[in-house]
């Protein structure tokens, strides 16, 4: 008897898929049927969650301290001892809820099932025709099958079933949301088939005859909404010789003695997955029914795969695959049948991650008889091997020893921080999707995939071609990865490849050919200790391996004299900037894939640096470097200074871009003095009123903490004045003795040096103290916070710290620097830099470094970015603080006090929560914004920016424009305010940097490293503009610029803006008076202000544009 | 730019509001086409006592532009009569007298928004004066022979002022260290004498006197009272007691309920927030 599968994702063949109901897209489920679901109940649920969170509530005293039942210590206890938070254990089962099939829901689908087997129970009988002849199909139905060559002989009719049953994971219980798929077997009545069908591929085609049959008949069943063909994991069957019959004891005859051809593994394979289904489910249930968590476990582990993108397409590690695993796991009595799901699937996981399934294979077989093949063969022909419980089915054919290398990768980490209770560690396991483009630190993708046919040519491929039905992108990949693999050796941690999907397409056109697929994704985790290393050393000259390096690299390859004296084989790549550097890999990648696949450079798009050109990095780490090295030299020179009266106990950095972190790091400019003024009595230039704003020099802070000393008063405005003295001293110091021009003030002393400006600030550590000291009614000595102090200490005390920390994390992930400046040129340019500042999106982006969880840290700016993206969209500000683990300075006790802290006091903290281990409780970096609304729109721009950029990253028909991400809507807001260009001295930095440039009082050459008059510094009309308007209107509306050469400022009214007030002397700024009766109420005096904001910035203030759509006096 | 008619039978020519403010229009330029509009009074408090502001020749004004500076003020009180001098604030209020006496180096900068303001005449009549000018004719802030710097123009001015030559500032710091030290001195002359008793006889102690001497403070209060509470808990004996290993126990396993309820209570907000859809 023959038999012929007709089903869904969890086997194999081509099958077909109904939606009853196309409109309600409640959640996607390629189903049977979708099931119109309760979306209206969920919407409204989440209104109400919105609004009323219910708080903990405290247990009584009595309800604490009853004598405990036998039954609750077992319970209190297994939650104890089995998990290390039983959080963890309720979370599952909240999961397993919301995944498992509701019971109305099985019921519909049951009901469904039996309507399907009684339709196709009654297929009409047709006449017999020839194979090629499909007149008897209808016009809307076509054949699922490429039909080449075309002639085939043999005989085809329709007729009944033989049988109809389920198979896969519905029956088993296994089956889970949102793919909820049932897969249906359809056996061929005996009369249809002949006993020679199975050569030349005639099985296959009267397989896709019937199918075309059975739809064209199911579609006349008005129960039936769309039908849809698929075909699991990308096959597709080409004629081909064998001699295989698909009657099970036949096939050891052919996997043995197959003289006629090439041995044809992955063909046989896939006409013995035919035929197993139902051996399959058997073996399933039995399992399933002496454990009882077996079900559960399977979900679980589903999930699980399913967040990293293993769970479907061509050679996946599928569900069906991962209930195999656990079943192996409980019949070999490596785990037991009364363990709970989480710790069935703690074990597969363990499992995974300890057995290398391409080297030690594992069967499910227990006798096999002594004609099934051995493990030993089966290595031989597939790279990762897993034997079904007959001998001989390998599970794991059609997949590649990467992606198993990376399940094991994925789950060797999700042990490690499965037990971490400074980790959420369900968020990271089960919750936090891991998309190939978010994952990897490079992604490349191949498009053009005919040219994989040309590959396999120049891979002499044309066997395992043969074998794969023709699909020679299915053909060509494993080839293709190996030899990449070789190739970028230590440079990358891991090769990982998309899976192609399971095509599925309507039954009224053709089937896709295999150029039509998706292009391959290709994802790279860099290693950061090699991976931009220009020079790949190989052997020496005269030893046996270097004709395999020559082979290898081709002309590429080149004898090179090293100092250490040896000579040796060698590749040197290109590239002197650290961003180009990081590009090696992609040189690699074209270079190996031409040479060795013919597979030409414009086939292969790298998606690895893609916003290099966004902060023009180009420049940017070198400068960031040459900033650093400056100031160090300036400390150094601090330290010796001689003749101080108090000596200097430290000198600190306190800036970006002495971090690594400036969005634009300063770069030294030899200054045209003829193109300012100058300033006789201080030798200092001054802007020059006609001409265009001079070159933007920022100072960059540097905090100097003298030695505590009796001498320091202890009054607030004396130790100002002492300071003062101080940087008097400083400046006249640092001029006599080393030759830097100073400039001082009361609260700092500037230094030119190097052509850049550092700002020293004089501290006294006893000096915030001071200033909380006030004297109570009773005479005793109060301490009272307040602002003033707070401020200082920020600046004195935390900022320099935090440079310190975050200088110190850049040389453990060099790409933490670059990352940061991606992030804060977006916030900046969608105009969110005034809400979150830099040192808290610094803090940010530090957390995806130290707590990458479920990732690796980034070793790539773009991937860096990308997360930074999805952290701001994704993270549940509202319920979690975010911990800044720097160091490793918090412990696990430390994270309950903080996230206890959190809870009881949510209200009053900042809406974004940042703790650190000197900063558990009051999040000083986000105290002074984002505000809830601003967070909110945050949160929205992130997730559409996110969402943008991945699509366009991974869509090679896209236009690669990475800026669209970085251009705001402007159409919100109430007023634009537009600069004239001329004035912005940042122009150069702009998203879009306009054609017209301004000579900003530059030459070309190296700016002095001592002398020279004092430059412009920190002269910036934009930013003192923003502030008089903030300072004269901050009470009536919001105003937003991109601070890196924007031309707008944006203006929102604030929503009570335009109410009207009763008059009060303390609020009457900018408004005016309307008198009803004997009473006067005040209003903004909105013309007066309009014209202001032109006045304010006369010059700089082009066009006020006030968008009356938006809004009405 | 509407008004409302006023109830005062001289409205033609000022216009007074509820609360006792006469509205003052007021223009930047002569070719600006909106006003704002200045709300003076006299200033009347009882509480002041600073001689700065003299009650019956002090104006007060309120909602001064941000582009007008003291002696624009000044300049344009002036049609009323002889002004004195001029005081802009952030708020109305007192001033703190010790900033008064500060270098301009050390003052507290000043705000850039919108401020009110203190007009001392030489004479009540000025006041008098500013109260009846006619509502329909705006005060012009920038002219042609006082032209007002806003802008680039004012921030250069600006930038260039922020210049400081060292030497005067060393100056500056100098004269009020001299004062803060004689200050100092002066106030440890006065301990000593208050610690002579009446025959001359100095109560000598331990530490040193003057700036050091200073009032107990809370925090040591505080530190005193935690050391003996730590003091006492060392000395205690812990599952020593039958009763007290029960205790122990018994505070062991309602920590346990304790920490389950309340993971239970997290998990039904997680729950009511729909947060277990994976995908």
């Amino acid at each position: 008897m023959k038999r012929k599968a007709k089903k869904l994702p969890a086997s194999k063949s081509a099958e077909e898929v109904e939606n009853s109901d196309p409109s309600s897209h409640g959640e996607e489920e390629e189903d049977e049927e979708e099931l119109p679901t309760p979306s209206k109940a969920t919407k409204t649920e989440d209104h109400a969650s919105e609004e009323s969170v219910p708080r903990p509530q405290k247990l009584s005293k009595g309800e604490l301290y009853k004598p405990p039942t036998a039954e609750e210590l077992h319970q209190l206890k297994e939650a104890e001892s089995l998990f290390h938070c039983n959080l963890l254990k309720m979370q599952m089962e909240e999961l397993l809820k919301e995944v498992v099939l509701s019971e109305r829901r099985k019921r519909l689908v049951d009901s469904f099932i039996m309507k399907i087997k009684a339709l196709l129970q009654n297929v009409p009988q047709t006449r017999e025709v020839e194979l090629n002849d499909h007149s008897w199909i209808s016009e809307g139905v076509k054949v699922p099958f490429l039909w080449v060559p075309k002639t085939t002989k043999g005989k085809f009719h329709m007729a009944p079933p033989a049988s109809v049953s389920l198979v896969g994971s519905y029956p088993l219980g296994t089956c889970t949301k949102p793919s909820v798929s049932v897969d249906l077997s359809v056996i061929m009545p005996p009369a249809v088939l002949h006993p020679k069908d199975v050569l030349n591929q005639r099985y296959p085609r009267k397989r896709a005859l019937y199918l075309a049959g059975l739809a064209q008949h199911l579609r006349s069943s008005p129960e039936i909404g769309t039908l849809r063909y698929s075909c699991l994991h990308g096959n597709h069957l080409l004629p081909e010789l064998t001699l295989f019959h698909p009657k099970r004891n036949n096939v050891r005859t052919h996997w043995y003695t197959d003289a006629v051809g090439p041995p044809t593994p992955h063909y046989n394979s896939s006409l013995l997955g035919d035929v197993l289904p139902k051996a399959h489910l058997q073996f399933l249930s039995a399992i399933s029914a002496q454990c009882s968590a077996f079900g559960e476990a399977v979900a679980l582990l589903k999930v699980w795969l399913r967040q990293r993108q293993l769970d479907r397409g061509a050679g996946c590690f599928s569900g069906f695959v991962g209930s195999m695993l656990v079943a192996y796991l409980l019949s070999s009595h490596r785990v037991s049948n009364s363990m709970t799901a989480y710790q069935l699937l703690r074990n597969s996981l363990h499992f995974l991650a300890s057995t290398d399934l391409t080297k030690n294979g594992i069967t499910l077989a227990k006798n096999p008889d002594s004609k099934a093949p051995t493990l030993h063969e089966f290595h031989s022909t597939f790279q990762v091997v897993f034997v079904d419980p007959s001998g001989y089915l390998n599970l794991c054919a059609d997949m590649t020893a990467n992606t198993y290398k990376q399940v094991q990768n994925e789950a060797s980490l999700s042990l490690q921080f499965w037990d971490d209770p400074t980790v959420d560690g369900f968020q990271a396991l089960l919750m936090t999707p891991k998309p190939l483009i978010r994952t990897c630190d490079h992604v490349f993708q191949l498009h053009g995939l005919v040219k994989l046919q040309a590959s396999c040519k120049k891979l002499n491929l044309l066997g395992e071609l043969m074998d794969h039905g023709g699909d020679y992108v299915l053909t060509a990949l494993p080839f293709i990865l190996s030899l990449l693999q070789l190739g970028l050796g230590k440079r990358i941690h891991l090769l990982t490849h998309s899976l192609t999907a399971d095509p599925e397409w309507s039954v009224d056109s053709e089937p896709p050919k295999h150029k039509d697929q998706t292009p391959l994704s290709f994802g790279l985790l860099l290693n950061p200790e090699h991976s931009s290393s220009v020079l790949e050393r190989g052997p020496p000259a005269d030893s046996p391996e270097a004709a395999e390096f020559r082979q290898l690299w081709g002309p590429r390859a080149e004898l090179r004299r090293f100092q250490d004296g040896a000579i040796t084989e060698a590749v040197l790549w290109g590239g002197s900037s650290a961003c180009q550097k990081r590009l090696v890999p992609r040189e690699i990648i074209t270079h190996l894939l031409q040479l060795h696949a013919d597979i030409p450079e414009s086939c292969v798009r790298y998606v690895g640096g893609l916003f290099d050109d966004v902060i023009k990095i180009g420049t940017g780490e070198e400068e960031s470097l040459k900033v650093v090295q400056s100031f160090d030299d300036l400390s150094r020179k601090l330290w010796q200074l001689e003749d101080l009266p108090l000596s200097i106990t430290s000198v600190q950095a306190a800036h970006p871009a002495l971090r690594y972190t400036q969005v634009f790091p300063p770069v030294p400019q030899k200054l045209d003095y003829s193109f300012f003024e100058q300033d006789k009595q201080s030798r200092a230039l001054v802007p020059h009123k006609d001409k265009p704003c001079p070159v933007f020099i920022p100072p960059l802070q540097v905090i100097c903490h003298m030695e505590g000393s009796g001498k320091w008063p202890h009054e607030r405005l004396a130790i100002r004045h002492v300071k003062a003295a101080f940087h008097i001293r400083l400046g006249e110091l640092l001029r006599k003795q080393h030759m830097y021009t100073c400039s001082t003030t009361p609260t700092h002393v500037d230094v030119y040096k190097d052509g850049l400006i550092f700002r020293i600030q004089v501290a006294y550590h006893r000096e915030p103290q001071v200033l909380r000291e006030s004297i109570g009614p009773d005479g005793l000595l109060r301490y009272r916070d307040n602002e003033e102090a707070q401020a200082l200490e920020m600046e004195t005390l935390h900022r320099p710290y935090l440079t310190s920390t975050l200088h110190g994390l850049q040389q453990q992930h060099p790409s933490f620097g670059v990352t940061c400046r991606l992030a804060k040129r977006w916030l900046a340019a969608q105009l969110f830099s005034d809400e979150v500042d830099e040192d808290a999106a610094d803090l940010l982006v530090a957390s995806l470094f130290l707590q990458p969880v479920p990732f690796t840290p980034p070793s790539s700016p773009q991937v860096g970015f990308l997360r930074f993206l999805h952290l701001l969209s994704s993270f549940d500000w509202k319920n979690c603080p975010l911990v800044v683990n720097f160091n490793s300075q918090l412990t696990a006790s430390d994270y309950v006090e903080i996230k206890n802290n959190f809870i009881a006091s949510r209200e009053s903290l900042p809406v974004m929560f940042i703790a650190t281990p000197k900063d558990k409780k009051v999040s000083i970096w986000t105290k002074q914004g984002p505000s809830v609304q601003m967070l909110q729109r945050l949160i929205v721009v992130a997730s559409e920016s996110l969402r943008v950029l991945e699509a366009q990253l991974l869509d090679p028909s896209q236009n690669q424009d990475v800026r669209v991400a970085l251009r705001p809507p402007l159409d919100m807001y109430d007023v634009l305010i537009h600069l004239n260009p001329k004035y912005v001295p940042l122009l150069d930095q702009a998203v879009d940097p306009p054609h017209i440039t301004f000579s900003r009082g530059t030459v070309p050459g190296s700016a002095p490293s001592t002398r020279g008059l004092l430059p412009v510094i920190d002269f910036n009309p934009v930013s003192l503009y923003l502030a008089e308007l903030r300072d004269a209107f901050g009470h009536l509306a919001l105003f937003f610029c991109d601070p890196y050469g924007g031309t707008v400022i944006a203006v929102l009214w604030k929503p009570q803006a335009f109410k009207a007030q009763p008059f009060k002397t303390s609020q009457m700024s900018a408004r005016c008076v309307e008198v009803s009766g004997d009473e006067a109420h005040s209003l903004p005096n909105v013309e007066a202000i309009l014209e202001d904001f032109r006045i304010m910035g006369d010059a700089l203030v082009r066009k006020v544009e006030p968008r009356m759509e938006n809004w009405v006096v | 730019m509407k008004m409302a008619p006023s109830a005062k039978k001289h409205a033609e020519q000022s216009w007074v509001i509820p609360g006792g403010f006469t509205v003052l229009p007021l223009k930047y330029s002569s070719d600006s086409v909106s006003q704002h509009s200045l709300y003076v009074k006299e200033h009347r408090v009882r509480a002041e006592k600073t001689t700065s502001r003299p009650l019956d020749r002090t104006l007060f004004v309120l909602n001064i532009p941000p582009y007008c500076s003291e002696e624009i003020i000044k300049d344009l009180f002036s049609t009323f009569g002889k002004v004195q001098s001029v005081e802009l604030r952030e708020k109305p209020g007192t001033t703190e007298s010790s900033d008064l006496k500060l270098s301009k180096y050390f003052r507290p900068a000043l705000t850039k928004g919108f401020s009110v303001g203190y007009v001392v005449f030489t004479s009540p009549s000025g006041v008098k004066a500013a109260k009846s000018h006619p509502r329909d004719i705006p005060l012009i802030v920038s002219t042609e022979n006082h032209p007002v710097k806003v802008g680039i123009q004012k921030w250069i001015q600006q930038y260039r002022q922020s210049l400081i030559n060292p030497e005067k500032l060393q100056a500056a710091v100098d004269t009020f260290m001299q004062g803060y030290d004689q200050k100092k001195e002066e106030e440890s002359e006065r301990q000593k004498e208050a610690e002579e008793d009446d025959e001359g006889w100095v109560k000598v102690t331990r530490g040193v006197r003057g700036s050091k001497a200073r009032p107990h403070s809370e925090m040591a209060n505080q530190r005193a009272l935690q050391k003996e509470d730590k003091k006492r808990k060392r000395k205690e004996l812990l599952n020593f007691y039958t009763w007290q290993h029960r205790q122990t126990q018994r505070e062991h396993i309602a920590e346990l309920r304790r920490k389950f309820e309340e993971d239970k209570q997290r998990i039904a907000v997680l729950r009511a927030q729909r947060k277990f859809r994976p995908y």
